[in-house]
């Protein structure tokens, strides 16, 4: 089957194709924070949830809403423990800068898309500390977080998104419809 | 059917996400309210995971210490070298335990000495650990049916590993003594140099190695003083073993922990909670030796006939007003 073809077949469930990225983007977030640390919790777990929000931002940004992108961020909340609400607003705010720098993110491909997803992850990791930083400014006695964790999920989140990314490219050719590149 | 990327780029999202956007604010504000709005969720979740983090910890310890074996083929020889000195070293401490045991032994009998308050503690078996940048917790198998409840300390063979934050019925979460928001009042007993204990506040900083606060600087700590809880607040049980000083190189001081938390597999849940003093028994009370009646044990008063005429009120003799505390040594005295 071509890709010409597979793209003009209809979804034979449009409701549940539609629910596919949000779905992905669960099951990123049960994976990453599912507590058992094979490495001893020498490095944190990755943002696994961030490459669905980043990926189907670009592609098909009418599936990944900004109201799924909140579901994601609030279910990383959940099930992370950290303070509520500071996964969310990082996941709407990196939403909001990739919706609004679509072309740029989208026109890359190979080694650029990882840079271009490691500045989205930059961005949502900047914004998690900043969050976390004013909450901790606003309680007397509670200092400032490190940076290192943060930076180590940074690099735990990068190098995990390509594994992550082909198995939504693959969700993504299987179940939802043609890519950008596919057109 | 070529325009799917036309119609994705007219997402027309802007609407919804400036809601989105002030929903998360508005959820981080909320959480900076009320922090635990979240706990509720998080502990139902652990508890309907419990079973199958428990059938997953088995094969994942056991690839953990794989892992650990890997890299430390390249140091038996020294490790075992090593082992073979402190081994030589704890058998003459042990020696000098037996004799102070002893010693302290002949001292209480001598004392009369009220023993510790006897401590309950449940045995727990850790499912699974989280390190995230603003935690870094682990799950233990033991919630409100056994008795875990917020606040109580979690040690394993070592040492203290933290506290419990959160139960559900089956599972709890423990906010380890590295994580960024653990605070505990700690008693530094110094080795050499200094007399007497020193009180400080141990903060994690999601390092290694917890920072000592609030440390008086007229007082001077040295490598390897021993780090105990205080029980200051009446939280923790004091005396229990949590470290050693260390310096961190500029000009402040850590804690090296005893317990390991990445290590550690069973754990004990100590169901600590101040007993509160009860006042000495009225029979005990040396009411005819200090001359004193209480005068909660006098019938009251009956009441004053109601004179014709006002009589001018004669000086009223200062009353003895006799406390708890100044009862409980002559108390003390007299069980002895």
């Amino acid at each position: 089957m071509s890709s010409l073809e597979r793209a003009s077949s209809a979804p034979r469930f449009p409701f549940l194709v539609a629910l596919v990225p949000l779905l992905f983007g669960l099951t990123c977030v049960f994976i990453a924070n599912i507590p058992i640390s094979i490495l001893g919790g020498l490095v944190p777990s990755p943002l696994l949830a961030l490459v669905p929000v980043y990926f189907w931002c670009l592609v098909r940004p009418d599936l990944m809403t900004p109201a799924a992108a909140l579901a994601i961020g609030f279910s990383e909340d959940v099930m992370s423990g950290s303070p509520p609400g500071v996964w969310t607003l990082s996941f709407v705010l990196t939403y909001a800068l990739v919706a609004r720098q679509r072309d740029s993110f989208a026109g890359v491909s190979g080694l650029v898309a990882v840079v271009g997803f490691a500045v989205a992850s930059a961005f949502v990791c900047a914004v998690a500390w900043m969050t976390v930083a004013f909450l901790a400014f606003l309680t007397p006695g509670v200092r400032l977080p490190p940076l290192a964790p943060i930076i180590g999920e940074l690099a735990m989140t990068v190098l995990f998104y390509v594994p992550t990314a082909l198995v939504a490219g693959w969700l993504h050719h299987r179940l939802v419809g043609a890519l950008r590149g596919d057109i | 059917m070529a325009n799917a990327w036309k119609i994705a780029r007219k997402s027309n999202a802007q609407l919804p996400l400036v809601i989105v956007i002030a929903l998360a604010v508005v959820l981080v504000l909320l959480g900076k309210a009320q922090s635990g709005i979240l706990d509720k969720a998080r502990v139902h979740l652990t508890d309907m995971l419990a079973p199958v983090l428990q059938t997953v910890r088995v094969p994942v310890a056991g690839f953990g210490r794989w892992m650990g074996s890997v890299t430390d083929i390249f140091s038996v020889y020294q490790q075992n070298l090593k082992l073979k000195e402190e081994n030589a070293r704890l058998r003459q401490w042990r020696n000098v335990a037996i004799v102070l045991q002893g010693r302290v032994g002949r001292y209480q009998t001598l004392l009369h000495a009220v023993p510790d308050p006897q401590m309950n503690a449940v045995l727990a078996r850790v499912i699974g650990r989280a390190n995230r940048p603003f935690l870094q917790t682990m799950i233990l198998d033991a919630g409100r049916e056994h008795h875990a409840l917020p606040g109580q300390a979690v040690l394993d063979a070592r040492g203290m590993i933290g506290r419990i934050y959160l139960t559900g019925s089956r599972t709890s979460w423990v906010i380890l003594l590295t994580d960024l928001n653990s605070r505990t009042p700690v008693t530094i007993s110094a080795s050499a140099g200094n007399s007497g204990n020193i009180q400080a506040m141990m903060t994690g900083d999601n390092s290694a190695y917890p920072t000592l606060d609030m440390v008086s600087h007229t007082v001077t700590l040295h490598d390897g003083d021993q780090v105990t809880s205080s029980g200051d607040g009446g939280l923790l049980p004091s005396g229990l073993p949590i470290g050693t000083v260390v310096s961190d190189g500029s000009g402040g001081w850590r804690v090296a922990l005893l317990a390991d938390p990445g290590a550690s597999q069973d754990v004990e849940i100590l169901n600590f909670s101040k007993p509160q003093e009860a006042p000495p028994a009225t029979a005990q009370l040396p009411v005819e030796a200090a001359s004193l009646k209480p005068q909660a044990l006098q019938p009251p008063p009956a009441p004053a006939p109601i004179a014709a005429a006002p009589v001018p009120p004669k000086p009223k003799p200062k009353p003895v007003v006799v406390t708890p505390a100044d009862l409980a040594a002559p108390a003390e005295v007299m069980e002895r």
